[in-house]
């Protein structure tokens, strides 16, 4: 008796651990449900370029987050989905058009030498440009770490919208900053000598002696004559030779006087104040710009916010209602066992949403689904536990002796009829693709944390409450029991 | 309440086939018409599909949209072949599924309709854009789940149970698939009603679940079997099935119960994601019940198991004279 009280406080222990563990961390959203533009881009190969390695897709990725970064909007993402494709996800964009423009050009890389006399201009619009990203860097970091959830802000108080709209317009006003002087500085430059389709490497390496890293450029035969034509022009004048991607200053390297005869010749290398990880994140940004491969859209999917709130009301009202017809049923067929299923289900469902958000599982339209289809799913264990309870006691044996063999002989079936279940959601989440995913996900969590609450918890609370003597009696378990006297007290 | 399954074997196998066989004639029409055994829908045909609302706050909502006004738009446009339907309280929304559009032409589109029904509301717009790569990809990657859940299945069930109690369930597995299919072929045909890739989550999900109810009726007949190796399997799965049939109804029922709910208050996409599941479910109680249990009866009188001894101990199988 001892170890079911144990146990008894150990799941309302874990109950409201998950009440607060929902009520402490957000519910991450999909697009689906927050709004927002979701994009496909099928990266294409080309003759110079028939197959796509692993390194060409991370350098076309690098060079898509940059211009997603220069979007604007907050919580981006840009995944690498198979073997040439990638997802970008757009929170809160509900108009597409100047993302699908945007995302789907061919990178350009351009080398370019600053004009004369441009060097003090320079230094101060380089300097207010880097200003400008380390606030934008920190206006993100404060959007993410105040992660908003569309769900608290339509369900609890409307207080409770941690990104406010300014954050937003700040981090727009910021963006508009750094394109502004982006473009100032891009004036400052001549006209591109050299393009990346000459660039045919660009890597990171150690610098001998010493901790730092630099950047190796290589070149085809014309561009390295172009680029020894261009380091020359700029060699010891302290003028920089710009390194523009999408008409981005990315570099701004200058050339040792010691080359002001010949140019740098047979590749360049680029060394600065570089560490192993800013050196290969420069390479990738070169590669990505070398690489001449067109980027289609292949799919967008945009919800405006105001639809995701109302599906997740919708669903809400859904999951509710179902919950509690699920409730009504068990308690009136069940009679005291299934009062205690219920509990059980009220625990599951409480674990079960903590879960999502302890694993950081992101909720869309179809998620929700898989979590209410669980609820019926959930307390499936409990029905085969308790007709099987009901039979033993009808074929005589006593209350404690049924109840127990009904938990044991059920657990067979049990098992294998989740087992089952996992399968299907197995092959949902390595084959199915984004929502698919989702929904595959949260009914595998769902079906996980049934297990423990239908036969654990369940368990539980029938014995401790078997071992209350106004509890005791088999016609709560099984109603119309022809070997008990009808009792009417 | 007792049935008598096996008896009765001939009729319940009977419903199953006109099921099945208006299934199948619903499948064959529609490939006929739309090349296609169910309507696809955007997921799997690609296309793009916009659906706007308009701004009561500024517009005229005094009238519902026209969907002839909509056509003629769409005429303009070049865009005949769309197909429009206008939707949301008082007709307010309207959606138009057209073929693949680019960048510009999706934006002349939307700033026409703007002009002619606007100001709309932009926190309320939906557009989606598959391209026809996407398509297939989607396609695939489903079927693909689909066949690795069913050999999943049969694999586990052999090594739980035996290779014919697999099979059989699979069997069952395929009638569910089928007449889900079959409903929603004769809701494209009648009602347009389209399948995109939550339908094949709804499949997976009845496959997942349904193989469920045959079991655990497969496990009691085993049990049976196993504490009577002396009777005959007829009366050993009449028994089965009559011992689970409370808890394969109720557990339809607590099942369905939420999906109910989502029908009814669900958005416009799980609506038909749920009634799938609700009619993969109620197949599947029916074939855990009448078709699993009577094809494994079948079966094994068939191949001379009808009086099992042990099978599942790899014993050789008593031959009864």
């Amino acid at each position: 008796m001892g170890k079911q009280r144990l146990l008894l406080a150990m799941i309302f222990g874990l109950a409201i651990a998950a009440i607060v563990l929902i009520s402490a961390t957000p519910t991450r959203l999909g697009l689906d449900l927050r709004g927002g533009t979701q994009l496909t881009l099928q990266v294409e190969t080309t003759e110079k370029i028939p197959t796509l390695t692993e390194t060409d897709l991370e350098a076309v990725q690098r060079v898509i987050s940059d211009r997603v970064n220069e979007l604007g909007v907050s919580e981006t993402s840009v995944q690498i989905l198979g073997q040439n494709q990638l997802l970008v996800q757009l929170p809160g964009v509900s108009d597409p058009e100047q993302a699908q423009r945007v995302l789907g050009e061919t990178a350009q890389l351009e080398f370019r030498s600053q004009r004369p006399e441009t060097n003090q201009q320079f230094q101060i619009e380089n300097q207010i440009l880097q200003q400008h990203q380390l606030e934008l860097l920190t206006l993100q970091q404060a959007a993410e770490t105040g992660n908003q959830s569309l769900l608290n802000a339509t369900t609890a108080d409307p207080d409770n919208t941690p990104v406010p709209a300014e954050l937003e317009q700040q981090i727009q006003s910021v963006q508009t900053a750094i394109r502004e002087s982006n473009r100032a500085i891009r004036e400052l430059f001549a006209p591109a000598a050299l393009t990346g389709e000459r660039l045919t490497d660009a890597y990171a390496q150690p610098r001998q002696g010493g901790n730092q890293w630099e950047v190796v450029l290589d070149f085809d035969a014309a561009g390295g004559n172009q680029f020894a034509e261009l380091s020359r022009n700029v060699a010891g004048t302290g003028r920089s030779l710009g390194i523009f991607l999408d008409n981005r200053l990315i570099s701004a390297p200058t050339v040792d006087v010691r080359y002001a005869e010949t140019g740098i010749t047979g590749g360049a290398v680029i060394s600065g104040n570089f560490d192993a990880e800013g050196a290969s994140d420069l390479a990738i940004q070169l590669r990505g710009g070398a690489l001449p491969l067109p980027v289609a859209v292949v799919e967008t999917r945009t919800v405006g916010p105001t639809l995701g709130q109302d599906s997740i009301r919708r669903s809400l009202y859904a999951a509710i209602v179902g919950l509690v017809l699920v409730l009504i049923f068990m308690a009136v067929y069940y009679r005291l066992p299934g009062v205690l299923a219920d509990i059980a289900l009220v625990v599951y469902a409480l674990l079960t949403f903590a879960a999502f958000n302890a694993f950081g599982v992101t909720l869309t339209l179809p998620g929700i689904a898989g979590f209410i289809l669980s609820i019926g799913m959930a307390v499936d264990a409990n029905v085969l536990i308790f007709e099987r309870t009901r039979e033993e006691l009808r074929s005589g044996k006593t209350l404690y002796r049924s109840v127990e063999s009904g938990f044991y002989r059920a657990f067979s079936s049990i098992l294998d009829s989740n087992v089952t279940t996992l399968i299907a959601c197995a092959a949902l989440f390595w084959f199915g693709a984004g929502l698919v995913k989702g929904f595959a996900l949260t009914l595998a969590i769902g079906v996980v944390i049934s297990l423990f609450t239908a036969v654990t918890c369940s368990r539980t609370l029938l014995f401790v409450s078997l071992g209350l003597p106004q509890f005791r009696k088999p016609e709560l378990f099984c109603p119309g029991l022809s070997t008990t006297a009808p009792s009417n007290s | 309440m007792k049935l008598d399954i096996i008896r009765q074997r001939p009729f319940w196998w009977l419903i199953s086939s006109l099921f099945i066989v208006a299934s199948l004639i619903g499948m064959v029409i529609s490939w006929q018409q739309l090349g296609a055994p169910l309507r696809p829908g955007l997921d799997f045909a690609g296309g793009t599909r916009i659906q706007i609302v308009r701004d009561c706050a500024q517009a005229d909502c005094t009238a519902p949209i026209d969907s002839a006004d909509v056509r003629a738009l769409l005429a303009q446009q070049g865009l005949e072949t769309g197909v429009i339907q206008v939707a949301g309280d008082d007709g307010q929304s309207v959606s138009i599924r057209t073929r693949n559009l680019d960048v510009d032409e999706e934006s002349t589109l939307r700033s026409a309709l703007a002009s002619t029904f606007g100001p709309l509301d932009n926190q309320s717009t939906q557009i989606d854009s598959v391209g026809p790569v996407i398509g297939q990809q989607l396609f695939a990657s489903g079927l693909i789940a689909l066949i690795v859940a069913f050999a999943g299945i049969v694999i586990y069930l052999s090594v739980r149970f035996q290779l014919d109690y697999a099979l059989l369930a699979i069997v069952a597995l395929l009638h569910d698939v089928v007449i889900t299919m079959g409903l929603f072929a004769w809701l494209g045909l009648l009602l347009q009603v389209e399948v995109n890739s939550l339908f094949i989550v709804a499949l997976l999900t009845i496959v997942g679940f349904s193989v469920n109810d045959t079991v655990v009726i497969y496990d009691r007949i085993r049990e049976n079997i196993k504490l009577h190796p002396e009777r005959h399997i007829n009366d050993l799965v009449d028994d089965g099935v009559n011992q689970t049939l409370t808890r394969s109804i109720n557990t339809s029922l607590t099942t369905v119960l939420p999906l109910i709910a989502i029908v009814l208050f669900g958005g416009e996409t799980l609506k038909f994601f749920a009634l799938a599941l609700i009619t993969g479910f109620l197949a599947g109680a029916y074939s855990s019940i009448f078709v699993a249990s009577t094809l494994l009866a079948w079966w094994r009188v068939q191949s001379g198991q009808a009086i099992a001894g042990l099978p599942e101990a790899g014993q050789p199988v008593e031959e009864t004279p």
